[in-house]
């Protein structure tokens, strides 16, 4: 079952290189909706996998399983009003893209052996590439390029401490699969200093992809010339995957009793990452550029929050499965506000309130969610990893990050202001407002909400069990 | 006792050498095919009995560091480079210096590391640290986009070689994989780097400097 999950979008993808601009449409949503739905069906039998020595069905993975599964099908049907407004030359290519890109971020969610993982996340970066060139603009070949280098050149570190790793074991004598779980299960054995040295260079690696600062120099670039339903893509569940492979990785750490080396890490480039992000954000000109830092900032959330650990780490999993619903719907409407106002500069914009009122409650409604307003998750996440850094007194640190959340919240407040109710040279707006280009954002921002008033006991489990190795839950 | 393999590898860390201090692209990419075939042969000296399945790997492997992955890149060479400048950021004198300081640097560290070796090679560990910064170094010190990806290509050699020196446990199915990956990786790169040529007439990357902040 898990096989056929990799596989289907892996062939349709294939199949959508030759065929029409329609029906390559219609294959992107039917293979969403049929994702969708084997995800689910996954998520309640918990099979076992063909190959249990490289696959596996874990906690963790299935969260973001579900959820790329879930963002893809939206996309996909935002997608289909989106194509036909942006009128991209090589279309087959883009709906292609998108569902390889399917098929490898699945397949990092299903990893279990650590070269796999390390295999299907280099994969990722190469499936996403032909989705940033796909406007073949100068800018977005540059975006391209640097996305390619960049992210290669990290991920080749995160390889080399994946040797490390089986380094460690030869050291500690360790006869075991070269697996995530069966690691976390010997870890005492393994000989810690290169345990500890491979930790390192593979937080270096997926970190890069991840988007920590300041390894985060691509990520604004490829998020921001990339088109609109591959950047929610890129930053809802691309971001995410690289995080599983830190996030495993720092479960060995813990069961080998160097947490407080990895936490260390983590809760020092997190709180980097918000830094940086809070700096960009505050002087930023695009909207586009400004979610992605945004995203950065996000994921320096969830990274400071698995390095508090407790019920911090239990805030950083509700803050990634939030940030990817909301960021994914911003980006979305972002693509509505670049057809209409045929510009990504905050400047040419304004008076979204009153020219496309559909999109702006959406943007807004994202907005108050992203900045972390209370009826939305990650208010929630934000408020627990806050009392996890509290209870394990580190009160410095915690001061720090409430601070920059402030500076970031001002200036997207500030931006967002702009967009929605100044002056605008644009008089009239140059597409409608159809319901498969706004209907997707209210789906994602709707799931964020119900989700906060209402987890349901097995995703709550689920996330127990996924945080209980590093001291997550109450 | 010389081991065999140190011969080769003694050769490897030389082409290192000239690698650092050529200036044409043509020139570099072929030391870097041939630390490619270095590297992919050196499986063939580890003392166990080699499988069928690790005969046919490793000739796979050898096939595709050694010459498709070269070969792509000097086709790309071909169609695209007028200029054969590396356009170094850091000169061929300087950049031949700390080639030579690394090696020396990379000696010293395999002395420190107390690592079980599975062969009785002075030069294994040295010549793959050295191959691998040195990879890192082109990254940085050279301006040319195809310079930089044949750096991106030594990086990953000297990673292999890493690899195959630690690791005892190796699983051919997952290493494919990983070969795989790495030359898809390239093939991409090799496809914009012909875009990068259409676009802006150069593959300089000091034109790839619009997006910031």
């Amino acid at each position: 079952m898990i096989e056929i999950l990799m596989l289907a979008p892996f062939l349709t993808g294939i199949m959508a290189f030759f065929l029409s601009r329609s029906s390559g449409r219609a294959l992107l949503v039917l293979t969403g909706a049929f994702h969708l739905g084997l995800s689910v069906l996954i998520w309640i039998k918990r099979p076992v996998a063909l190959f249990p020595d490289y696959f596996a069905v874990t906690p963790e993975g299935l969260l973001s399983l579900l959820v790329i599964s879930l963002l893809f099908f939206l996309i996909a049907i935002y997608s289909t009003g989106y194509l036909k407004a942006a009128e991209i030359k090589s279309e087959h290519i883009f709906t292609g893209s998108m569902l390889i890109f399917l098929a490898t971020m699945t397949m990092v969610t299903m990893s279990d052996h650590i070269m796999v993982m390390w295999i299907a996340i280099e994969a990722t970066t190469l499936a996403s590439a032909p989705l940033i060139y796909t406007h073949r603009t100068k800018a977005s070949l540059e975006a391209t390029w640097k996305y390619v280098l960049i992210c290669s050149v990290g991920i080749a570190m995160a390889l080399l401490g994946s040797v490390f790793i089986t380094l460690a074991m030869d050291i500690g004598k360790v006869d075991a699969l070269v697996s995530f779980s069966a690691l976390t299960s010997v870890a005492k054995q393994l000989d810690p200093m290169w345990l500890k040295t491979g930790f390192v260079f593979i937080f270096v690696g997926y970190g890069t992809k991840m988007g920590l600062a300041p390894m985060h120099t691509w990520l604004p670039d490829a998020h921001s010339e990339a088109p609109s339903p591959a950047s929610a893509l890129l930053s809802g569940v691309l971001l995410n995957c690289a995080y599983l492979g830190i996030f495993k990785t720092n479960k060995i750490m813990h069961a080998a009793g160097l947490g407080d080396f990895s936490s260390t890490i983590l809760i020092v480039f997190g709180l980097i990452s918000i830094m940086a992000a809070a700096t960009f954000i505050l002087k930023q000109t695009e909207y586009k550029r400004m979610l992605a830092y945004s995203s950065v900032e996000n994921m320096g959330i969830i990274a400071f929050g698995t390095g508090i650990g407790g019920i911090g780490a239990f805030g950083a999993i509700i803050c990634l499965i939030h940030h990817s619903l909301i960021k994914s719907s911003l980006f979305l409407t972002s693509g509505n506000m670049l057809l209409g106002y045929g510009s990504g500069l905050i400047e040419k914009t304004g008076r979204m309130a009153k020219l496309m009122p559909k999109s702006f409650v959406a943007f807004f409604g994202g907005f108050a969610g992203i900045s972390g307003f209370p009826p939305f998750g990650i208010f929630i996440g934000e408020l627990f990893i806050i009392v996890g850094a509290f209870r394990t007194g580190h009160f410095f640190v915690a001061g720090i990050f409430i601070l920059s959340l402030c500076v970031i919240f001002a200036g997207f407040a500030n931006q967002v202001m702009k967009i929605s109710f100044h002056d605008t040279t644009a008089e009239e707006i140059k597409i409608t407002e159809k319901a498969s280009m706004v209907w997707p954002q209210y789906a994602l921002l709707l799931t964020s909400i119900v989700l906060c008033f209402w987890l349901p006991d097995s995703l709550y489990q689920t996330i127990i069990d996924a945080v209980a190795n590093i001291g997550g839950g109450y | 006792m010389t081991h065999p393999v140190d011969t080769i590898l003694s050769l490897a860390l030389l082409s290192v050498l000239f690698s650092l201090g050529t200036s044409h692209l043509t020139g570099l990419i072929r030391f870097v095919a041939f630390q490619g075939v270095v590297v992919s042969i050196v499986p063939f000296f580890i003392g166990h009995e080699m499988t069928g399945g690790g005969l046919l790997f490793t000739m796979v492997t050898l096939w595709i560091r050694g010459v498709v992955i070269p070969l792509s890149i000097y086709l790309v060479i071909k169609r695209v480079a007028i200029h054969r400048e590396v356009e170094p950021i850091i000169g061929y004198h300087a950049s031949l210096f700390a080639g030579l300081v690394l090696i020396v640097a990379a000696f010293v560290v395999s002395y420190k590391l107390d690592v079980p070796l599975i062969m009785k090679s002075v030069l294994l560990i040295p010549t793959a640290i050295t191959i691998l910064v040195t990879g890192m170094f082109m990254l940085i010190a050279r301006r040319n986009a195809i310079a930089m990806v044949l750096g991106y290509i030594m990086m990953e050699n000297g990673i292999y070689l890493v690899g195959t020196t630690f690791s005892t446990r190796a699983h051919h199915i997952v290493e494919f994989g990983i070969l795989l990956d790495v030359l898809a990786g390239v093939m991409v790169m090799a496809i914009i780097l012909q875009n990068i040529k259409q676009k802006f007439d150069v593959v300089d990357t000091a034109v790839l400097r619009t997006l910031k902040e």
